[in-house]
C-alpha cells in the first residue's frame, strides 16, 4: 500500500465542483419569480436548500481532500493503473453514435458502437465483434420497430425494411 | 380476515394466464440479468420503462418485482462460480460460495442459496402480506407534514448511513435532488433551471440517469480499472444436491439470514448489503464449524443469501405502503408507478387493491418459479457466464443508447446520457454512492410538494414540523441517525484517550 498524500487534487476537484454547482444553484434561483400568494410557499424555498446542501458538502469533502484525503476510500489496485485508452475508444463510440444515428441510422451507428465497445475492451478479434453487432443491430431493430412499433432512423436502408 | 380475502382477490389476479406470463418473464428476465455481472435490476427496469407505458400496469409492475428478487437469485450463482460477484447484495456470497467452488462443492453451494432464497422470499412475503395492511392503517393518519418528516428520514438513512462515508453519501442525494428541480415547478408552472434550452422542460428522464450511471458510467470504470485480469469461471463438478450434513447446517442460517433482512429491508435504511455483512458475521461466530470459515462454509452462504432476499422483498413494504424508495431498484419501480399516474401509498390500497394484492400474490408464483429455474435449470444460466466481457459490454451499450434516444428519437438524450455516464465514472472512481441520485431525483419532487403542502395548511408556519407529534418523532430519529454515530464516535475516543 503506498501512504496517501496529504493532498488529493482529485477529490479536491470534485469538492470545488460541488460548491460550484451549489453556488450555481443558489444564483439561478433568483432568477425564479417568487409567487407571493397568501401564505404560499414558493418555487424557490427548495433550490435554496439544495444549492446551500451542495455547497456544504463540498466544503467538507473539500476539507477532507486537502488533510489527508476522503475518509474510508476502499483500497483498489487496480484503480493505480488507469487504462485511458479504452476509456478514449469507448468514449469514442458513444459520441459517434450520437453524432452519426440521425443520418446513418440505428443499424450502422449501433454497430460502430458495439465495435469500439469491445475494442476498448481489449478484443483482438474484430471480425467476431463485426459479425456479433451486425447481428445484435438487426434483431434489435427488428424487435422494436416491428414488434414494440418504435421508430428508430433506419439511415440508408430506408425502404428495405 | 380481511387481509386474507384481498390477498385472495390478489391471487385471482396473479393466476391469470396473462399475468403468469408477465411473472415468468420477469422472475426469468431477473435471474439472467442477476447473472451478468455489469447488468443489474435498476438498470434494467429503467431500460424497460418506455417499452411498457402502454401495458397493463398490473402487468408490467409483477414482471418489474419479479426482475428485483429475480436478480437476488441470479446474483448469487455469479458470486459462487466466478470471483466478481453479480451483484452489490451477493458480495459476502463471493466469499465463502467461490471457495466452496474452488474445493469442487459448487452444487451445494448453488442448492443452499437457491433453496435458501426460496424459504426467506417466501417468508418475507408472508410477512409483507401481514404488514401491509397495518402500516396503511397507520399511514392513513399522515399529512403533508408527516410524509414531508418519513421523506427526509428516508433521504437521510439511504444517503448518510449506509456506505463508508455520510459526506459523500449527502452530495450525492443533494446531486439527485437537484436533478430532480430540472423543468417545470409543479405547483406554479414555473421553468426551473432550464437554461434556456426546450428540451429540458420536461426535466431530466430518470431512464437516462438510470441507464447512464449504471450503463455507461459503469462500463467506463469497469474498462478503464478493471480490465486487466480475466475473470476465473469455476466448474460445476459433481453432485448439485446438498448431503444431509448440507441440510443440518443450512436450514438456521436461512431462518437467520431472513430474520435479519426482512427488517433492513423494511425500514427505511435500503440496501441488501449491511443484513448480508450481519448475517455472515452471525454464522461465523455461531458455527459449529469455525476452521471451514474462510475456505468455503456452506453456513456463510446460506444466510446472507437467505438476507438479500428476505431484504429486497422487505423494501417493497416502504414503497408499496408509504411511497418510499430505499434502493436505486426500489426508486425506479417508484418511476415506474408514476408512468400510469399511480401513486403508490396507502390510498392506493383502497383505489387499486386488485393491482397492489395481486403483485404481492404474484410474489408467492415468482418465489416457486425462481427455485425450480436457479435449481435444475442451473446449468443453463452458467452458460451466461461465458459470454465473453468485451460482447457483453457492447451489447450493454447498444441497449443503453437504444434506451435514451428511444424516449423521443433526440440525439439530446444521448448527450445528457453520456454526461450522466461520465459523472457515474468519476462517481465511481470516488466511490461516491450513485443509489442516492436515483432517490434523491425520484422522492426530490414528491417531497418538495408534502413541504410546500404543509407549509400552504400551516400558513407559512415551519414549527408545523415538530409541532406534529408523528412528524417530530420521525425527525428526531431523523437527527439522530444522522448526528449520533459521528457524536458517539467522538465521545468514545475521547474515553479511549482518557483510559489510555
Amino acid at each position: 500500500m503506498t501512504a496517501r498524500a496529504a493532498v488529493h487534487p482529485g477529490e479536491l476537484a470534485i469538492s470545488l465542483g460541488l460548491i460550484a454547482l451549489g453556488s450555481f444553484i443558489i444564483y439561478e434561483t433568483q432568477g425564479i419569480a417568487e409567487t407571493q400568494g397568501y401564505a404560499q410557499i414558493g418555487p424557490r424555498l427548495f433550490p435554496y436548500l439544495i444549492g446551500v446542501g451542495l455547497a456544504l458538502c463540498g466544503a467538507v469533502l473539500g476539507w477532507h481532500a486537502i488533510s489527508g484525503g476522503w475518509r474510508h476510500v476502499p483500497l483498489d489496485e487496480g484503480r493505480e493503473r488507469p487504462d485511458w485508452i479504452a476509456f478514449g475508444v469507448i468514449s469514442a463510440g458513444v459520441v459517434l453514435h450520437m453524432v452519426i444515428i440521425g443520418w446513418a441510422g440505428f443499424i450502422l451507428a449501433s454497430i460502430l458502437l458495439f465495435v469500439l465497445v469491445a475494442r476498448g475492451f481489449g478484443s483482438k478479434r474484430p471480425v467476431r465483434d463485426a459479425v456479433t453487432a451486425i447481428i445484435l443491430a438487426v434483431a434489435v431493430f427488428l424487435i422494436f420497430t416491428q414488434g414494440l412499433g418504435l421508430n428508430l432512423p433506419k439511415g440508408p436502408f430506408e425502404g428495405v425494411f | 380476515m380481511e387481509t386474507f380475502s384481498a390477498l385472495l382477490a390478489g391471487f385471482a389476479v396473479a393466476l391469470t394466464p396473462v399475468n403468469l406470463v408477465w411473472g415468468f418473464v420477469g422472475v426469468t428476465l431477473g435471474t439472467a440479468i442477476g447473472v451478468l455481472p455489469g447488468v443489474g435490476p435498476a438498470l434494467t427496469i429503467a431500460l424497460l420503462l418506455p417499452a411498457t407505458a402502454k401495458v397493463d400496469p398490473t402487468g408490467a409492475l409483477i414482471m418489474f418485482a419479479g426482475i428485483y428478487y429475480g436478480a437476488m437469485f441470479g446474483g448469487s450463482t455469479t458470486s459462487i462460480l466466478l470471483n466478481t460477484p453479480g451483484e452489490s447484495a451477493t458480495i459476502v456470497t463471493a466469499m465463502e460460495g467461490n471457495l466452496m467452488a474452488k474445493r469442487g462443492r459448487a452444487g451445494p453451494a448453488l442448492a443452499t442459496s437457491a433453496i435458501g432464497s426460496f424459504i426467506a422470499g417466501t417468508i418475507a412475503t408472508i410477512l409483507l402480506t401481514v404488514m401491509a395492511p397495518i402500516v396503511v392503517d397507520f399511514a392513513l393518519k399522515f399529512g403533508p407534514a408527516e410524509y414531508f418528516a418519513v421523506m427526509v428520514l428516508a433521504f437521510t438513512t439511504v444517503s448518510a448511513v449506509l456506505g463508508a462515508s455520510a459526506a459523500r453519501g449527502l452530495a450525492s442525494l443533494f446531486f439527485g435532488l437537484a436533478i430532480g428541480l430540472i423543468g417545470l415547478d409543479s405547483q406554479t408552472g414555473q421553468a426551473r433551471f432550464t437554461l434556456g434550452i426546450p428540451e429540458l422542460l420536461d426535466g431530466i428522464d430518470v431512464v437516462v440517469v438510470a441507464v447512464g450511471l449504471f450503463a455507461v458510467g459503469e462500463t467506463l470504470y469497469i474498462a478503464t480499472y478493471f480490465n486487466r485480469e480475466a475473470d476465473k469461471l469455476e466448474k460445476m463438478k459433481g453432485s448439485i444436491w446438498m448431503t444431509k450434513s448440507d441440510w443440518k447446517r443450512s436450514w438456521m442460517p436461512w431462518l437467520r439470514g431472513t430474520a435479519l433482512g426482512f427488517p433492513f429491508g423494511t425500514i427505511p435504511a435500503g440496501g441488501a448489503e449491511i443484513p448480508t455483512f450481519l448475517s455472515y458475521a452471525i454464522e461465523k461466530k455461531l458455527t459449529k464449524h469455525p476452521d471451514e470459515f474462510g475456505k468455503g462454509a456452506i453456513e456463510g452462504v446460506a444466510g446472507p443469501e437467505a438476507a438479500n432476499n428476505a431484504s429486497a422483498t422487505g423494501t417493497l413494504v416502504p414503497l408499496l405502503t408509504l411511497g418510499l424508495p430505499t434502493t436505486a431498484t426500489a426508486a425506479i419501480i417508484l418511476a415506474a408507478f408514476q408512468q400510469w399516474g399511480l401513486q403508490p401509498g396507502p390510498l392506493l390500497f383502497e383505489t387499486q387493491p386488485l393491482l397492489i394484492w395481486g403483485l404481492i400474490a404474484s410474489m408467492y408464483t415468482g418465489n416457486v418459479i425462481l427455485l425450480i429455474l436457479n435449481l435444475p435449470l442451473v446449468g443453463i444460466w452458467v452458460k451466461l457466464l461465458q459470454i465473453p466481457r468485451p460482447l457483453l459490454y457492447a451489447g450493454i451499450l447498444i441497449f443503453a443508447t437504444l434506451g435514451a434516444y428511444g424516449l423521443r428519437n433526440s440525439w439530446f438524450d444521448l448527450l445528457l446520457l453520456y454526461l450522466v455516464g461520465l459523472i457515474g465514472f468519476l462517481m465511481r472512481r470516488y466511490d461516491i454512492p450513485v443509489a442516492p441520485v436515483l432517490v434523491g431525483m425520484i422522492l426530490g419532487p414528491l417531497a418538495e410538494q408534502q413541504f410546500r403542502r404543509a407549509l400552504a395548511i400551516s400558513q407559512g408556519d415551519l414549527t408545523i414540523f415538530v409541532r406534529q407529534p408523528i412528524s417530530a418523532t420521525v425527525l428526531a430519529i431523523t437527527a439522530l441517525v444522522l448526528f449520533g454515530p459521528p457524536i458517539w464516535r467522538r465521545l468514545s475516543a475521547r474515553k479511549a484517550r482518557r483510559t489510555g
